[in-house]
């Protein structure tokens, strides 16, 4: 054995793995409607639950559902959850200053829209209950992108962001069910 | 209660499709449901649930969880993952009824190959270290061990093609198979290598698909069905990970799992062996020691279909689909896992 001081050995593995598959064929026609300005889902036959976008199923009944399922929901609804997230610098993030990641209950839909953001209202006032609706791109600036089969889909290449409708609140028991 | 009172009474599977337009909750929701149906039982009375499937196939985190969709997570329900082809979420499913608080488990495997590079993915499974940064990719290492067996004189080009053409005649019969049709030896040693001495008809197809699968324990069993596939015996036993440290041409963990799982050389009427490539099924002939005459791959085997994640537990399906219909009394699945059949996990099944 050699005396020579003992060195870690440092080595990079930089992984990059590409993943393509087209939309499905559900999340194909949920596209298509957010183009027109439309927000589509799916109701499940058994429950009456509506999911925006539709999975193809009902994850609580274990039952399936398809294009006659299908319903436009409101592009209106009530912030159910929020929060106001303070970036720091990590490879990947984009933003600088504080924004809303809030989730929003579309009027009509039982599944909450996930990271949405909220304008035209200051950060400290925002609140679950409060009535807001889609601020939309104009339709030659929609696209698919960020719609994935993975990830259920979202609404970011149609929707910029939702905005207070000056509505009274939403009184809690309108959402409690559905609080994320 | 035995360990050896727990049966396979339920199972479905998708059909292997080059190219699935579901994602992977979506093709095991009507499965899952198509399993339970043929055990005739409730989501609901299920006591375990365990599923098999690979992030990195995905191309998610957490990817696996969503699958937890397809059995109907509410209200919650008691549940497992292993990043692990289904066969291993079976073994835990075992393991667990044998616990003897439950008497059914739902187990399942899912994976789809279409939406990556299989020669890109998978050297990520490899040592990170000397392997996996040289890009060596499950082709290659496979090139590798078949040239081993023709260096050792335990197998010719011509032996993998017969494999080859006895799946795909094989999978005539068999409706989820991807690969099937009459195919002539000489034709298939006419095509050129992809790896040499691999040809395209020594390799699996790449696949999209599902298999989920229902146990069940005891007089439970013997109520739900009418001729369960008794597990008789299930081990599985892995191998050191660097393919230079073994010795390709035979599988040493086949062979203990199997001794393990009770299997005493006695005679198989079916043999379902995950033999992804055409060479390894002459090292896990050898490595059973199956008996002459025993219906190896009645389904097409991994040459037909290749769902991976779910290949493993496919095997098993076959297999107990042959015992509770009938057609066979005893019966063997291998699932394996890792590079050049690291691990490997053997079942043994009666019909009583």
């Amino acid at each position: 054995m050699s005396d020579a001081p003992k060195q870690d050995l440092v080595m990079a593995h930089l992984v990059s793995l590409r993943y393509e598959e087209p939309l499905s064929r559900i999340l194909d026609r949920f596209v298509d409607g957010l183009m027109e300005g439309r927000i589509l889902g799916h109701r499940c036959p058994a429950c009456r639950r509506v999911y925006v976008p539709a999975k193809g199923y009902c994850p609580l009944c274990v039952v399936e559902t398809t294009e006659a399922d299908e319903v436009e929901v409101a592009d209106t609804g009530v912030v159910t959850g929020f929060t106001i997230i303070t970036p720091v610098a990590y490879y990947g993030q984009e933003e600088t200053e504080p924004f809303v990641y809030a989730s929003v209950l579309l009027d009509g839909s039982d599944a909450n829209l996930g990271g949405q953001d909220i304008v035209g209202i200051p950060h400290d006032q925002v609140r679950a209950g409060l009535r807001v609706r889609a601020v939309w791109r104009p339709p030659a600036e929609r696209s698919a992108e960020g719609i994935t089969n993975r990830g259920w889909g979202s609404v970011g290449s149609a929707i910029d962001a939702f905005t207070p409708t000056d509505e009274p609140d939403a009184p809690p028991e309108q959402y409690a069910e559905h609080l994320f | 209660m035995a360990a050896t009172d727990i049966a396979v009474i339920g199972f479905a599977q998708t059909p292997a499709e080059r190219r699935a337009e579901g994602n992977e909750v979506q093709l095991l929701v009507p499965t899952v449901s198509a399993a339970l149906a043929m055990a005739g039982l409730d989501r609901r009375e299920v006591g375990f649930t365990c599923a098999g499937s690979c992030d990195y196939l995905t191309g998610g985190p957490f990817a696996f969880v969503q699958n937890l969709e397809a059995a109907g997570a509410w209200p919650p329900i008691e549940e497992s993952h292993v990043e692990m082809d289904g066969a291993w979420a079976l073994y835990e499913a075992w393991v667990r009824l044998q616990h003897g608080d439950i008497d059914t488990a739902l187990v399942f495997g899912s994976g789809k190959s279409s939406p990556a590079d299989p020669a890109a993915l998978w050297p990520q499974q490899l040592d990170p270290y000397t392997l996996a940064p040289l890009g060596v990719d499950p082709v290659s290492l496979a090139a590798l061990q078949a040239r081993s067996l023709i260096h050792r004189g335990l197998a010719t080009e011509r032996d993998f093609a017969e494999v080859a053409v006895r799946s795909r005649r094989a999978a005539l019969a068999n409706p989820h198979a991807q690969v099937r049709g009459e195919a002539d030896v000489e034709a298939l040693l006419a095509e050129p290598y992809v790896r040499d001495p691999l040809r395209r008809h020594d390799l699996p197809p790449i696949s999209d698909g599902a298999v989920a699968v229902v146990l069940a324990r005891g007089d439970r069993a013997q109520a739900l069905c009418a001729r369960p596939a008794w597990i008789r015996g299930i081990d599985h036993r892995i191998e050191v990970h660097q393919p230079g440290m073994r010795d390709l041409t035979e599988s040493p963990s086949t062979t203990l799992a199997a001794e393990r799982a009770g299997y005493d050389g006695g005679p198989l009427d079916v043999a379902e062996l995950s033999a992804v490539f055409s060479p390894q099924e002459g090292i896990l002939r050898r490595a059973l020691a199956l008996p002459e005459g025993t219906d190896a791959n009645p389904s097409g085997g991994p040459l037909a279909a290749n769902p991976v994640m779910a290949t493993g537990l496919v095997r098993i399906a076959e297999v107990a689909a042959r015992i509770i219909d009938g057609r066979a009394d005893r019966g063997l699945a291998h699932a394996t896992g890792g590079q050049l059949l690291q691990h490997n996990l053997v079942c043994l099944m009666e019909g009583r």
